[in-house]
């Protein structure tokens, strides 16, 4: 729909929100004159601790909307690959090179070889890019794509192995039923978590609740929130969490009656945790030697998580980014069922994910394509399988794609990559091995990226189509895992230069495809009512289009806060698990099936690879962790001055690691390993486990003529591998620092 | 009238929405010129770390010391409200006069663009939202609710009237217009 009151000269205050893969969905009071956007104002509702309060990234939306780094027309290459070198087309010329490449490719090759890579760059029922090319090419015969979302895949993989569920969470008003609660990894923050998460624990903590921190930093959270920080060398997560079932089993202290009545496996568990296995104790000394933590500290913890009822053991995604990946949340859910904690006020179920199934945007609505992608037609389905085998019947892990677009068929994957669309994501910057990336989007034969920036990944591009942000869009959002509230998405201003939506894009292509049967949206208003209707969750509860637009948000009223699985400990009978056995599975016969020593039936402690105990640490000494910035999405805003300068890109290093390398605060330091260097400025501090340094991913790769990523793009150094659940392994780095003098 | 501002250090994650919310609201680009800052202090050794955040808006101190200090008299005090307000025009940019008025104010809070001879600018409590009986933006900005604002008086009924802070030292000279739930 065209909105009228764009362009007006009176000042009008627009109520929108944005499509950022933040973690947040906040409403924003976005302020235009004369057609442009002059200030960002938030949540404004009566309720003022219920208020969902955007953080400092949309406060510097304006910034971003208007950035003169925005690409504002259709790009076309004009040097080698890489170079940035780009010049200026037509929409019309654009589009026509893609769409006359694309048959090219199809016809040549078929339609395996065109690889759509999709993110979370843009998270919008109607404009999502990811929505609007996989039916562009499902209706052009097909595409190849990737499985694994960079995240979370771990925590998925867990949950679903344990409750055959993603929808783990509460409200997080819930929390302040809780009488301990336990932050393992979590650091709300930065990652939000949900708009309001840090203020309900802030509250939580205001109302008596002991909260612990378990993490190798002393995060932004812990700083506010933490009785007590527990430091834990990273990896080694398993380990400790083994050893507190230890106390509990040695000493009695666990919910024998609720383990009987609802899980499966526990005896295997517990012959594992006794040693009777493997004949090895998993007593807290042991952990001591391993995690860096006293075991009377574990012992301590074990018993006061034992016996605190209700207790919320909140583990999250970040440590599961690793080698370790799953087994780090299938732990910790297992110590939330020893201690009867599932389904109950004020506890938790743990699994990371911390979703509520209102709102949640698992639900999104989407214009459904027509028909299955024909390259993945036939396939044995994957649907409630822990086999990652089936998921690479027609695609690679995300963390593989450019090993993948390198090595193609030859190297084991199912296609051979000869044109590549990138949308909504910056991966040659996300996702493992950043030099690898590049390499292979050097020799790779057609690249198209749909972006807001000229980003990293997007240099590589033989064409770039410049797209829209969420202030040039009317959409439908959903906040990330926590709801429950609806958020709605209203054009402040007319498109920047050219730019313009995924969805148009794609609708335009149809024709130049000759896709005559592809559906076409002009109307966006009559679009988003379908879009209303589609889902059980958004028909039911937005009865009036009109009214939620005006609002921005429609937030539902639940009686009581959501409690993952409490119908199911409620009435086991009436309403089993949706795992095989109907219980929690703490040991999963799925998983055993697979026979795969590295890849336990049962939760355990692993070491696998680039943790504490690799020998090639005797190279690499330090662990790299690359948590979530504070003050961009990732990668996206990266170039947002007004972000940048309040947070330093910098590397946490412990005065202890520093000093026998003659570095000091402040200075340039070199970062490196076997699969890349780089650069960044060294910040001492007290707040990470010494052995560790800390650098914020998402900063953008720049390398130099000496293949030094001056950058600081913490993916130079990660390693492009997964876990056996699929986890993206982006934490279990190793690598060296030195003072940097300049050179190679 | 004086006006004051609240601050809960306890709450404070140092994630800059305020001064992110203030720059975007006053216009401000990127750079030095920072109406609000957070200052960050840690101590302590690992894993006995202490860590705690500051703000650091203009105070609206009650006996502003940069008042006389200027040479052309630029700077005045709002005697309806204690709001401390800079008048650009006879300010006389801080080359000719040195910067007289952030030197001498104990927490910095003049402020100056990136240009030789930029006219002090600083925080001026949001005197556009103010007269719209509207809090400064930090206020509503900050996702901690770490932050309130209004007559110093009615803050200290609220909140009673601590007046120390960690990394923070109030000065007896200049009495700023802020009181505190100090992390310690």
């Amino acid at each position: 729909m065209e909105n009228s009151e764009i362009g007006e000269k009176e000042p009008k205050i627009i109520r929108t929100t944005t499509a950022f893969d933040c973690g947040g969905r906040c409403p924003l009071r976005v302020h235009v004159e004369n057609g442009k956007i002059t200030r960002v104002e938030s949540d404004d509702y009566h309720v003022e601790d219920e208020q969902l309060r955007a953080c400092l990234r949309c406060r510097a939306l304006r910034q971003y909307v208007y950035h003169s780094e925005r690409l504002k027309y259709p790009l076309k290459r004009d040097g080698p690959k890489g170079s940035g070198k780009f010049k200026r087309i037509s929409w019309e010329d654009a589009l026509s090179e893609v769409a006359r490449k694309l048959k090219e490719v199809k016809n040549k090759y078929g339609n395996s070889s065109i690889f759509l890579a999709t993110g979370g760059g843009y998270l919008g029922a109607l404009h999502d890019g990811m929505f609007a090319m996989i039916r562009l090419l499902t209706q052009f015969g097909g595409f190849s794509t990737h499985y694994g979302n960079v995240s979370s895949e771990g925590a998925v993989y867990a949950t679903q192995t344990q409750y055959l569920s993603p929808f783990v969470g509460h409200s997080r008003t819930d929390l302040l039923n809780s009488k301990l609660i336990i932050m393992w990894g979590w650091d709300p923050a930065r990652m939000i978590s949900g708009s309001n998460t840090i203020y309900k624990l802030i509250q939580a903590k205001e109302r008596g609740i002991k909260i612990i921190c378990v993490d190798p930093r002393y995060t932004d959270s812990a700083v506010i929130l933490a009785d007590q920080w527990i430091p834990i060398i990273p990896g080694t997560d398993t380990a400790m969490m083994v050893a507190m079932a230890y106390v509990m089993i040695k000493e009695k202290i666990y919910d024998n009656d609720f383990l009987e009545r609802f899980t499966i496996g526990f005896d295997k568990f517990s012959d594992y945790v006794m040693g009777k296995e493997d004949g090895i104790p998993k007593t807290p000394d042991w952990a001591a030697k391993i995690t860096a933590v006293p075991a009377g500290l574990i012992r301590n913890l074990a018993r006061e998580y034992a016996s605190t009822k209700p207790a919320a053991l909140m583990d999250c995604q970040g440590p599961a980014r690793s080698a370790v990946g799953e087994l780090y949340n299938r732990c910790a859910m297992t110590l939330t069922a020893m201690t009867g904690n599932v389904g109950k006020r004020g506890g938790s179920a743990a699994g990371g994910l911390m979703g509520i199934p209102y709102g949640h945007m698992f639900f999104s609505s989407r214009i459904p394509p027509p028909k299955r992608n024909p390259v993945e037609e036939g396939l044995i389905s994957v649907r409630g399988s822990l086999d990652l085998q089936l998921r690479f019947q027609a695609r690679c892990h995300t963390n593989k794609i450019f090993d993948a677009i390198l090595e193609g068929k030859k190297g084991g994957y199912p296609f051979d990559v000869k044109f590549a669309w990138f949308v909504n994501n910056n991966f040659l910057n996300q996702l493992g091995n950043t030099n690898k990336a590049a390499r292979a989007l050097k020799q790779l034969d057609f690249m198209v990226c749909s972006e807001l920036w000229l980003t990293p990944t997007a240099k590589y591009a033989d064409i770039i189509l410049p797209v829209t942000s969420a202030a040039e869009r009317n959409d439908l959002t959903r906040p990330w895992p926590s709801g429950p509230y609806f958020t709605a998405m209203n054009k402040a201003i007319e498109p920047i230069g050219e730019c313009k939506s995924d969805l148009r894009i794609a609708e335009e292509l149809a024709d130049k495809l000759e896709i005559e049967d592809f559906q076409k949206y002009p109307d966006e208003l009559k679009a988003l009512k379908f879009l209303i209707k589609l889902r059980e969750d958004t028909r039911k509860n937005i009865r009036d289009i009109d009214e939620f637009r005006e609002k921005g948000i429609k937030r539902l009223d639940l009686e009581q806060p959501y409690i993952a699985f409490k119908e199911q400990i409620d009435d086991i009978e009436k309403k089993p698990f949706e795992t095989p056995s109907g219980k929690i599975e703490i040991y999963s016969q799925r998983i055993a099936e697979l026979n795969d020593p590295d890849n336990p039936s049962i939760p355990k402690y692993m070491e696998r690879w680039e943790g504490r105990y690799d020998p090639l640490g005797k190279k690499y000494p330090l662990q790299l962790l690359s948590p979530h910035p504070k003050n961009r999405v990732h990668s996206e805003m990266f170039l947002v001055e007004w972000l940048r300068e309040v947070d330093p890109h910098v590397a946490w290093i412990n005065p202890v690691d520093a000093k026998p390398r003659n570095i000091k605060d402040g200075d340039e330091i070199l970062v490196f390993n076997d699969r890349g260097k780089l650069t960044i400025t060294a910040w001492l501090t007290e707040r990470i486990i010494p052995g560790v340094i800390s650098i914020f991913e998402g900063a953008w790769y720049d390398p130099d003529e000496n293949g030094i990523d001056r950058g600081g793009c913490v993916n130079t150094l990660t390693k492009d591998a997964f876990s056996p659940g699929g986890a993206s392994a982006l934490k279990s780095c190793l690598v060296e620092i030195k003072k940097f003098n300049g050179g190679a | 009238m004086q006006v004051g501002f609240y601050f809960d250090q306890t709450r404070c994650i140092g994630c800059s929405a305020c001064a992110v919310a203030c720059k975007d609201w006053h216009d401000i680009p990127a750079g030095p010129e920072r109406w609000m800052r957070i200052k960050y202090n840690e101590s302590g050794r690992f894993p006995n770390v202490f860590v705690s955040y500051l703000i650091n808006p203009c105070f609206q101190c009650e006996d502003p010391v940069c008042i006389p200090v200027c040479p052309v008299g630029a700077i005045s005090k709002r005697i309806e409200d204690g709001i401390v307000i800079v008048d650009s025009e006879k300010c006389l940019g801080n080359i000719e006069c040195d910067s007289k008025c952030l030197k001498a104010c104990p927490y910095d809070a003049p402020q100056f663009g990136p240009v030789k001879g930029s006219k002090m600018a600083k925080c001026n409590y949001c005197l556009d939202r103010f007269s719209e009986q509207k809090l400064p933006v930090c206020i509503e900005a900050c996702r901690s609710h770490a932050l309130d604002a209004g007559s110093l008086s009615h803050l200290r009924e609220k909140y009673g009237n601590i007046q120390k802070a960690n990394n923070f030292i109030y000065s007896e000279r200049t009495k700023p217009a802020i009181i505190f739930k100090p992390k310690d």
